[in-house]
């Protein structure tokens, strides 16, 4: 129902003051009376809080309020309800806030940090995941058990938060065929740092009674929610507005700091200004996880996949967040991208008692598909057939089955590795550097998902002929606010996008929304702003019909016009129609819902998933040209391809920027954004001279194509763009270092030392003692065994 | 002691500490906000500024050394209404992503445009090493240099 095209070449129209440097971000905002905060953060990673006594910082010049552990009685979560806001007695990791102090200026809020009376009395911690799984580790929630339940089915037990399971078929029979090669690889990765530049910042203010809080953030709902429940008020107290967000990538898709801003703004009764330093950020970021993961699987000599196993280790840290809904995404992730015979695999969220993990751009995608990707080579060497014969004969096609035997639409992934191979040959370069570095190819296959989900929109049709669009969306920089959603609106209303005003989040004003990140806002706020437009459009067509004395079906709708179809000129402007609309009507506006389907999974395959089957799978195919020096073990990449699955395209070039921005970012953790944690229990790279991010020396110009037409249930058949040009970086790139140097990639980043180690043989092989060789001697509990929580 | 500034040809006085980072002064008193202090190590390149007209990171310029200095930050780059040659190309070419870096970025490129006017595109990556983007993997902002130079 659209007389215009909604793919359209936008510009942004929040650059220009982005670039004169007058966009006002949160850590950008004054209130008149404005107070500053500090948190105080335990500086052990496991320990009893045996004395903390504020009353001498109170004293402190300055100080306006502090607030503590007994200000803030819930608990949050997802899945189980795990996490305080302050340490309460216990400490579960360097870094957890203790106490929180307002003051008038930022240097009186620290040196009252100082003056605070904390005794620690240390405790055993349990630093890594071998660790925690150890017969007799120390546990970082002794009393797991008491935690309030959000979602039944995931088993429990000790150190293991949460254990998701999928099993289809007999994958005993398929090992034990005669005619099977039983490949097995484990790999192990570390944590990334998202480094968003605007830091995790807020401004609180109470007013009336109710919290305002301003902060940014990707998830204005999830933050009202989450700051209600562990304020222990009713989350309509809170009103969570957002300015624009300087970058997320996932770190802002979970609660962090608003609660102490808002806490001390109510205690104090004036605004509060509470920004991480950038150590804060380094240290207590909401990493993406560090994994530890397995593969076995039995592959036919002719090439098919009959079984496949898979453990998979993923360290939440001291507290279960986000990870807990990350287990699910294994079965999608491992158990994408191939047709599979039987498979089983456990997904397992471990505490341990380091800063938590969280969500980050393709989550739980990025890492397993470098296994996955490793360990078809690992196949395709072991058999003798070439990687990438293999991969066509393997890849998900129209109605085949995944992991939890959700049956895949369409032929995606095939005539993709087609594309791939037509823009790899078309390239005149020589490939070869005859510089003595070794040389290095590969390509991979990757598939994601959008996270789908609740989302509502507005559109307000205004009698001057524009239309103002109010949803509870963020612009964090991908465009989607500024581009796609006014280009949906317009297209639908035949007016320019410059005509719709796209209104920032304020959760007083729209209505409810998962937040913005899992490819979802093109997609969810997307659809909901496309109904709501054509609600608008269906009575703006009625009242112009009376006006034109035409039958409704007979009008277009385009350049600012309402007109009979093939009689350009004819009829009224929209701005008359809407101005005639509102005098007879009343003002006209039209709202929008959407949510995902629910795709089913074959009944009986999964246990503890908190989605069983992607409504929406999204496709990647990366290439990857190294030069490895044989003498640093420095890789430089020297092309790369991406084919991308986007459904359809509304705004290429857009889309071309997330795709050249995701691929750097996930070059930086193939290659060397490193974070390891000390035995203390700290985090080692405190800021950017330690952690290394991709410069503009590092990186080429990534050649892309998009690959439109899947199926999608996205507006207009669009998928999200953004979150998927991460996902198989890791992956390619360890395969091609892999292809030039002949050795066993288990390892990422492959920093110079990793792959100098590997070139000098002087790297073992790994192993991962602390994964059971029996696949279901890792389950708490059996597959299949009665639910609830062990 | 008043410190004495000129800032974007304005004389301002600051009662901070001499000591103070730039920055703080900029954004805190004077509520010029373009400049980001993103790393406070000098080494992403956000809060850069002209000072004499040369490119210097503001978190780690002390206020009391930029006495009787020329200081233009990015607030002072574009005319009152229209942007200057790097903004604007930035702009056209859609380049801009979160923009958290590009205040930075716009300080150091209008200087590489004005220093370096033969600047080739590794001269142009070796230049953009000391302004770190998150989003962008750059390129295409070094294709918008490569236009404004070429324009």
């Amino acid at each position: 129902m659209s007389d215009v095209s909604a793919t359209m070449d936008l510009r942004r129209r929040d650059a220009a003051d982005k670039l004169r440097g007058r966009t006002r971000y949160t850590i950008d905002r004054y209130l008149p009376g404005m107070l500053h905060a500090a948190v105080l953060r335990a500086s052990v990673p496991s320990g009893r809080i045996a004395r903390l006594d504020t009353s001498r910082a109170a004293r402190m010049p300055g100080v306006r309020a502090i607030v503590t552990a007994a200000d803030a009685p819930g608990m949050m979560g997802i899945g189980i309800a795990d996490h305080p806001l302050f340490a309460r007695d216990v400490i579960r990791y360097d870094g957890e806030p203790l106490a929180a102090i307002a003051a008038v200026t930022l240097a009186q809020a620290q040196a009252a940090l100082a003056a605070v009376d904390l005794e620690i009395e240390p405790l055993p911690a349990a630093l890594t995941m071998a660790d925690a799984l150890a017969p007799d580790a120390p546990l970082v929630h002794p009393h797991w058990r008491n935690y309030e339940v959000l979602l039944e089915g995931g088993a429990r037990e000790g150190n293991v938060a949460w254990e998701a399971t999928v099993v289809r078929g007999d994958v005993d029979a398929a090992f034990a065929r005669p005619d099977v090669e039983i490949v097995e690889s484990s790999f192990r990765v570390g944590r990334q740092n998202h480094v968003a530049f605007e830091p995790r910042a807020v401004v609180a203010s109470y007013e009336d009674g109710r919290f305002h809080i301003e902060t940014s953030t990707q998830v204005p709902w999830g933050i009202r929610n989450a700051t209600a429940r562990l304020l222990g008020v009713p989350a309509s107290q809170v009103r969570v507005t957002v300015p624009p967000v300087g970058g997320g990538f996932g770190l802002k898709f979970d609660l962090a700091i608003e609660p102490f801003a808002a806490l001390l703004a109510r205690a104090s009764g004036r605004p509060v200004r509470l920004v991480n330093s950038r150590e804060e950020e380094m240290l207590t970021c909401l990493f993406r996880e560090n994994a530890d993961i397995r593969i076995r699987s039995a592959v036919t000599r002719q090439g098919d996949i009959i079984g496949r196993e898979a453990v998979v280790l993923m360290d939440c840290g001291a507290y279960g967040g986000e990870q807990i809904f990350l287990t699910t995404m294994t079965a999608h992730t491992l158990g994408g991208n191939y047709r599979l015979g039987a498979v089983r695999l456990v997904s397992r969220a471990i505490y341990t008692n380091t800063t938590p993990n969280g969500a980050f751009r393709c989550c739980n995608g990025v890492y397993n598909t470098f296994a996955l990707e490793r360990h078809t080579d690992e196949i395709a060497a072991r058999i003798g057939m070439d990687p990438l014969l293999f991969r066509r004969r393997n890849v998900l096609g129209d109605k085949d089955l995944g992991a939890t035997g959700q049956v895949f639409e369409a032929d995606v992934l095939g005539p993709m590795l087609d594309r791939m191979d037509t823009l790899r040959d078309s390239a005149t370069r020589p490939s070869h550097r005859a510089d003595g570095r070794l040389y290095g190819r590969a390509t991979t296959v990757g598939t994601w998902f959008v996270f789908v989900g609740p989302s509502a929109a507005t559109v307000n049709m205004n009698a001057d002929g524009t239309a103002t669009l109010v949803t509870s969306g963020v612009e964090i920089g991908s465009g989607s606010m500024m581009q796609s959603l006014p280009q949906i609106v317009a297209s639908t209303l035949g007016i320019p996008p410059e005509n719709v005003i796209v209104r920032a989040a304020d959760t007083d004003a729209a209505g409810y929304d998962v937040g913005v990140g899992g490819g979802r806002t093109t997609v969810s706020l997307g659809a909901a702003s496309l109904s709501a437009a054509q609600e608008v459009r269906t009575k703006l067509l009625k009242v112009a019909s009376e006006m034109i004395e035409a039958a409704p079906e007979d009008l277009v709708m385009r350049q600012g016009r309402i007109e009979i179809a093939g009689a350009p000129g004819s009829g009224r402007t929209v701005a008359e129609v809407a101005t005639r609309a509102q005098a007879k009507n009343g003002p006209v506006s039209g709202t929008g819902a959407f949510t995902g389907t629910g795709v089913p999974a074959m009944p009986g395959c999964v246990a503890g998933h908190f989605i069983d089957a992607i409504d929406i799978p999204v496709f990647a195919v990366h290439d990857c040209e190294v030069a490895v020096d044989p003498e640093t073990g420095h890789v430089e990449v020297l092309n790369y391809r991406v084919v991308q699955d986007v459904g359809r395209a509304l705004n290429p070039r857009a889309i071309h920027g997330q795709i050249q921005g995701g691929v750097v970012q996930g070059l930086g953790y193939a290659l060397h954004e490193e974070v390891t944690i000390g035995s203390n229990g700290r985090v080692c790279q405190s800021g950017f001279e330690t952690y290394r991010v991709p410069l503009a020396l590092d990186v080429v110009p990534v050649e892309i194509s998009l690959y439109e037409g899947a199926p999608s249930m996205g507006p207009l058949g669009t998928k999200g763009a953004g979150e998927v040009p991460i996902l198989n970086v890791g992956a390619a790139v360890a395969c091609a270092v892999a292809n030039a140097t002949g050795k066993r990639i288990q390892e990422l980043p492959l920093t110079p030392p990793r792959v100098l180690e590997l070139l000098l043989d002087r790297k073992r092989d790994l192993t991962l003692p602390h994964i059971a060789e029996t696949w279901s001697d890792n389950l708490v509990r059996p597959h299949k065994a009665p639910q609830g929580n062990a | 002691m008043a410190l004495s500034l000129t800032v974007n040809g304005d004389r301002v006085t600051s009662t901070a500490d001499p000591a103070s980072p730039l920055v703080d002064i900029l954004r805190e008193e004077l509520h010029l906000t373009g400049a980001k202090p993103v790393c406070r190590e000098g080494f992403c390149g956000a809060c850069m500024v002209l000072i004499d007209g040369k490119p210097a990171p503001s978190c780690l310029t002390p206020a009391a050394l930029v006495e009787g200095c020329e200081i233009q930050t990015v607030e002072g780059l574009a005319t009152r209404s229209q942007l200057n040659r790097i903004q604007a190309v930035l702009e056209a070419c859609d380049a801009v992503q979160c923009g958290m870096c590009f205040p930075g970025m716009v300080v150091s490129l209008t200087h590489l445009l004005t220093t370096r006017p033969d600047a080739t595109r590794e001269d142009i990556r070796a230049a953009l090493t000391g302004n770190i983007c998150r989003c962008t993997g750059y390129e295409r902002i070094i294709d918008a240099t490569l236009l404004a130079l070429a324009t």
